[in-house]
């Protein structure tokens, strides 16, 4: 019996697996997952970031992944996953997310509504064929993303006004409330698993759904040191261009 | 007494009764506007991005045709298309609720967004054209419209599944008909996938094709 479930455990697991994933909101306004980007520019650009979010509220943030993890194509997936990490101010939507897919060689712009203005379809094109795509061709990560951080931000720049703080800044409840909510989920975890010893042979599916869940939760509990990026609520209508390399 | 205390209990208890379902429909009433008006400004939105791309077509035509020779007939084919969605009259405001209105209006859509594809696919075996930075930027901007427009769509069709629901659903399906709330129309994903209007921008795709027989 405890077989037959770990094998459903294992075969729910995997079908999530295969499927899409939205990746949990970033930490950061530089993110390079697929590890690229040398340490020095990353904090740098990051830095350049957080501080243009104070400057003119603009949230702008760079997403490197190793692989794109769905089957859609590159816009669609993008614009959702843009969504549900909600960069840019609640009202101004004022948000743009250039997401890398190393293996793939793909990237794509997503520019919220509210930049839709600075950032037209046009200009995201030139500034990903002529400021990243080249230096991405040579290897230059580190090159490709400063040049387009760079245009982007020129571009950007005046739209809005800052008010001198970020979403993170101003939301201390951010630092402790997830916490929480992760500590209630443990507890509850460990209530479904306490309780399945006992019962749980006739109730498999309490740790079917202990296990579904939790995929949704987890690396959720980052600890954003300093700050960090925390999304402000903005929206995406599917503005902006991709390339590949 | 005993007695008409009795029917005094129980006509109070059914006036609670009463007023508490009166209460419930009118939050239910309420709800169902607010569900109707998303459904109604996501239909503006969806018209807003097919209008974009209606706008687009003037400037790309009269870049596509100063190029030498180019031919003719994908340019009328697209200028017909744009008259022909002109042509299909809707309301702008409101979504509509007649199926067959909003079938008309996607197929109209669907036709130009064929002949758009169709008109890309040309431009390939015009690579002087494809070059020019206006063309570039005109092709960035039809991307960009494309990808709102499946994006607008599905925020239409996800505003109406909401409605739609709570039409049919205890205890609204019982007066929904009486205020006149009927269930709205989705975009059928069918009638993109029969016809071919999916288009596809991808032009690193396209022209892998020929360079790769060139070799």
């Amino acid at each position: 019996m405890r077989r037959l479930c770990s094998i459903l455990v294992l075969l729910l697991g995997f079908r999530l697996f295969a499927g899409e994933v939205i990746p949990p909101p970033p930490a950061a306004y530089f993110n390079d997952y697929a590890h690229v980007v040398s340490a020095g520019t990353a904090a740098q650009l990051d830095k350049t970031l957080e501080d243009f979010e104070r400057q003119s509220s603009d949230q702008i943030v760079v997403a490197v992944f190793p692989k794109m993890q769905s089957d859609s194509s590159i816009e669609d997936y993008t614009v959702r996953v843009a969504r549900s990490w909600q960069v840019g101010q609640k009202n101004k939507n004022n948000g743009a997310v250039l997401f890398v897919f190393v293996q793939d060689h793909k990237m794509f712009l997503q520019v919220g509504y509210g930049l839709e203005g600075v950032l037209p379809d046009a200009l995201c094109k030139r500034i990903i064929d002529e400021q990243i795509t080249p230096r991405f061709k040579a290897a230059d990560f580190d090159g490709g993303l400063t040049a387009g951080v760079q245009a982007i931000l020129a571009a950007t720049k005046g739209e809005y006004k800052g008010t001198g703080t970020t979403v993170a800044d101003s939301r201390p409840s951010h630092g402790s409330s997830s916490p929480f909510l992760g500590f209630g989920f443990i507890v509850l975890i460990l209530i479904i698993i306490f309780f399945a010893r006992g019962l749980g042979m006739f109730f498999p599916w309490l740790l079917l759904s202990s296990s579904g869940s939790s995929r949704g939760w987890g690396g959720g509990g980052f600890s954003s040191g300093g700050g960090g990026f925390s999304g402000g609520g903005g929206s995406f209508g599917g503005g902006g261009a991709g390339g590949s390399w | 007494m005993k007695k008409l205390a009795i029917i005094l209990l129980v006509l109070v208890v059914l006036g609670l009764l009463v007023l508490f379902f009166v209460l419930a429909a009118g939050a239910g009433y309420n709800h169902l506007v607010k569900l109707s008006q998303g459904v109604d400004s996501q239909w503006a939105q969806v018209q807003n991005v097919y209008q974009r791309r209606a706008d687009l077509i003037p400037n790309l035509v009269a870049t596509v045709s100063g190029a030498a020779n180019f031919e003719k007939s994908t340019l009328t084919e697209i200028t017909a298309a744009r008259a022909s969605v002109g042509q299909v009259k809707i309301d702008p405001n409101t979504a509509p609720s007649d199926p067959a209105k909003l079938a008309a209006f996607d197929q109209a859509q669907g036709q130009l967004s064929s002949a758009l594809s169709r008109l890309l696919v040309v431009v390939e075996r015009y690579p002087d054209l494809k070059a020019t930075e206006n063309f570039r930027d005109l092709q960035a901007q039809l991307e960009g419209t494309e990808n709102r427009i499946s994006v607008e769509r599905r925020d239409f069709n996800t505003a109406v599944q909401n409605y739609n629901t709570a039409v049919k659903s205890f205890p609204a399906v019982f007066y929904a008909g009486f205020f006149g709330f009927q269930t709205k129309p989705y975009f059928a994903a069918s009638a993109g996938a029969e016809t071919p209007p999916k288009v596809q921008f991808d032009f690193n795709k396209s022209a892998a094709a020929p360079a790769a027989t060139n070799h």
